[in-house]
């Protein structure tokens, strides 16, 4: 299985549009949740991230915040996330996404090494700001795993060159000023993506041209997946949206038809 | 301005609030060295807020307990009620300096929420408070208090419903509306500068007590005490007497006897929180604990970063009281000196009285009454005379 990097830069170069899903672990149970890795692996998407729940994820909003809460209450922990990734990784290229201080407490070159041995290529660390991101990026030769930065609305030029040079595999770029989630009260409209988004576009692709960007944050419909293709991103990354049809005894058919939806959208784009 | 106290603080937020905080710096910076935000802010701290507080020698107490003299700094007679008034009202000026319109905090005990809703009204800002739950039930009055004032109060259901989880809602709300609004954090934690700036704002108690103490005494006190939540007035206390040979010791929350209470530097260990780097309260994955504290002003699971570099370097020697010394200490001050004070520096107050006795009668103690008791009389009293 090649890389999460490795497989968008290939989506990336043979023009073809990319599909990020993301679904807590320990919201479904390990054979459950497979199964919709499954599913969504037959109808097209490209890679997967599986959250692994911290208790206060100030970066969420309420869909993905619930979904911590349960996979917490579960007793969902680190060696059941070792457990579920060799096998997610063995169906489609697997980021993990989690808070920095579970990788502070476990020791970030331990966890990353763990982590990276049974498959997992990246990790997306949403309080881990450029400054503080050589930890994780010193790790990658022996690790093998990508380290992700974000970008969001509101970054100077400089700043998005910046990471722009430092991510590593994609660019994860934030939609708009907001915790994740389509429902935020005061939160510009998502519908109307920020002008800044296309400068940001234009600064990472002067400085990196052959980087993957995906943007996250509030993506949830196809019509949303392609306006960020027109506007020149590699793809989209989708989580509360999916992760709003999980529940532990329901069908996995609404969370199927959404991720059909989308991908149909993408290949439409893809033109 | 440092980043980092030691290894500790930083800056470890979304990259969304990042313009924000960089703004807030440069706000920051050439504001404190700007004369006329300086004159603005004395004037109003004398006339509006009640600055100087008195520096009392609670002489009765002292005689009860026996040894050093214990001596309070009165900050529970700041407006308002408690010292969270003196960095509300400089990151109020701020925030107007900063051209926003609204201003956003976080509170556990009410007395920061009261503090900005107080200047949100003074200076005519929308003003949204977060609040836990469980401090919303324990804390009525002050809820009532915000609401006079014309501070929207937003319960916060989350998690341990106290301030951590209040904490996690202000930032969400500040992720998304951070072109508008300014985040009024109230304690001495948070992202970089917060801590810087709550520090100087708060860094007048401890001014004002080295003036004053060498004015009546001709000296700098043996020791001081304060408690330590977030670490706010301790900071304030402190700061200015790090280069004094005044001992130094925070009183942390110890909760129920046997429980681990709120102490994040006398029992936790490093790690990220609220976008800093500090001891927390965690469980052997990283997650964060819940606390418990009698003191809800006291009741969170992390600290100011510049108190961990202290601790480590031992400048500051950290410890804890229990609900029950701080409920007694309550109840033996309300009784010798008349005056009712609030359950976080309730804890300090406990921690004087017990290293009183241990020394000289010519030694002097100053310990920071961080704030009044009304917030409190419903859960003293039901304590008092259980039914």
């Amino acid at each position: 299985m090649p890389t999460l990097g490795e497989t968008l830069a290939g989506r990336r170069r043979s023009g073809k549009g990319s599909l990020l899903a993301y679904l807590m672990g320990g919201t479904l149970p390990r054979e459950r949740y497979l199964e919709a890795v499954d599913r969504l692996t037959a109808i097209g998407v490209t890679g997967l991230e599986v959250g692994f729940p911290f208790s206060d994820p100030i970066a969420e909003g309420p869909v993905i915040q619930r979904a911590a809460t349960e996979a917490l209450s579960r007793g969902f922990h680190w060696a059941d996330l070792l457990d579920l990734v060799p096998e997610t990784s063995r169906r489609l290229p697997t980021a993990v996404m989690t808070y920095l201080n579970v990788f502070e407490h476990r020791g970030i070159g331990p966890s990353l090494t763990e982590i990276g041995a049974q498959g997992v290529s990246a990790v997306i660390v949403p309080d881990l700001p450029v400054e503080e991101a050589d930890v994780f990026r010193n790790e990658r030769g022996r690790t093998g795993v990508d380290t992700v930065l974000l970008a969001s609305p509101g970054a100077p030029p400089t700043r998005v060159k910046q990471i722009a040079r430092r991510t590593e595999g994609f660019l994860y770029l934030v939609s708009r000023y907001g915790t994740t989630g389509v429902t935020n009260e005061k939160a510009l409209d998502p519908s109307r993506p920020t002008p800044e988004l296309s400068g940001i576009l234009k600064e990472v692709r002067t400085t990196r041209p052959r980087l993957p960007v995906l943007v996250g944050f509030g993506v949830s419909r196809p019509e949303d997946v392609r306006r960020y293709r027109t506007l020149g991103a590699d793809g989209v990354v989708v989580g509360s949206a999916f992760q709003a049809l999980l529940g532990p005894g329901g069908s996995l058919k609404p969370l199927e038809d959404l991720a059909g939806d989308l991908v149909h959208a993408l290949e439409v784009s893809d033109g | 301005m440092p980043r980092r106290y030691g290894k500790y603080g930083g800056a470890y937020v979304p990259e969304t609030l990042v313009p924000a905080l960089e703004e807030l710096e440069r706000g920051f910076r050439s504001l404190r060295r700007d004369l006329a935000f300086r004159s603005e802010l004395r004037t109003l701290q004398e006339t509006w807020a009640g600055r100087p507080t008195p520096l009392y020698h609670a002489s009765r107490l002292s005689g009860e307990v026996g040894g050093a003299e214990i001596w309070l700094k009165r900050e529970d007679l700041v407006h308002g009620g408690a010292h969270k008034l003196n960095n509300a009202l400089g990151q109020g000026l701020l925030a107007r300096r900063l051209g926003k319109k609204r201003i956003i905090a976080e509170t556990g005990a009410g007395q920061h929420g009261v503090a900005t809703a107080m200047i949100g009204a003074l200076l005519g800002f929308e003003t949204v408070v977060y609040m836990g739950k469980v401090d919303m039930e324990r804390q009525r009055p002050n809820v009532e208090r915000m609401r006079l004032l014309g501070t929207e109060v937003r319960e916060v259901t989350q998690g341990t419903q106290t301030l951590k989880d209040a904490i996690n809602e202000a930032l969400r709300d500040w992720i998304s509306n951070v072109e508008t609004t300014h985040y009024l954090l109230g304690s001495a934690v948070g992202p970089h500068p917060f801590p810087t700036i709550v520090c100087e704002f708060q860094s007048v108690i401890g001014r004002e007590i080295i003036a004053e103490s060498r004015r009546r005494t001709g000296d700098v006190p043996d020791l001081a005490i304060a408690c330590v939540g977030g670490g706010s007035n301790a900071i304030g206390t402190f700061h200015p007497l790090l280069p004094f040979r005044t001992r130094l010791v925070g009183v942390e929350a110890g909760g129920v006897e046997g429980s681990v209470g709120a102490a994040s530097l006398t029992r936790g260990t490093p790690g990220v929180l609220h976008g800093m780097m500090t001891y927390l309260l965690q469980d052997a994955e990283g997650q964060i604990l819940p606390t418990e504290s009698i003191a809800p002003g006291l009741d969170y699971a992390g600290v100011g970063p510049e108190h961990a570099a202290l601790k480590d370097s031992g400048r500051v020697e950290y410890t804890v009281a229990t609900d029950r010394e701080a409920l007694s200490a309550f109840h033996r001050l309300a009784r010798t000196e008349g005056i009712l004070p609030a359950l976080e520096p309730c804890h300090a107050i406990a921690e004087a009285m017990k290293r009183a006795r241990g020394m000289r009668k010519d030694e002097r103690i100053v310990v920071t009454l961080s704030g009044r008791g009304d917030k409190d009389l419903e859960v003293v009293a039901a304590l008092a005379h259980p039914r």
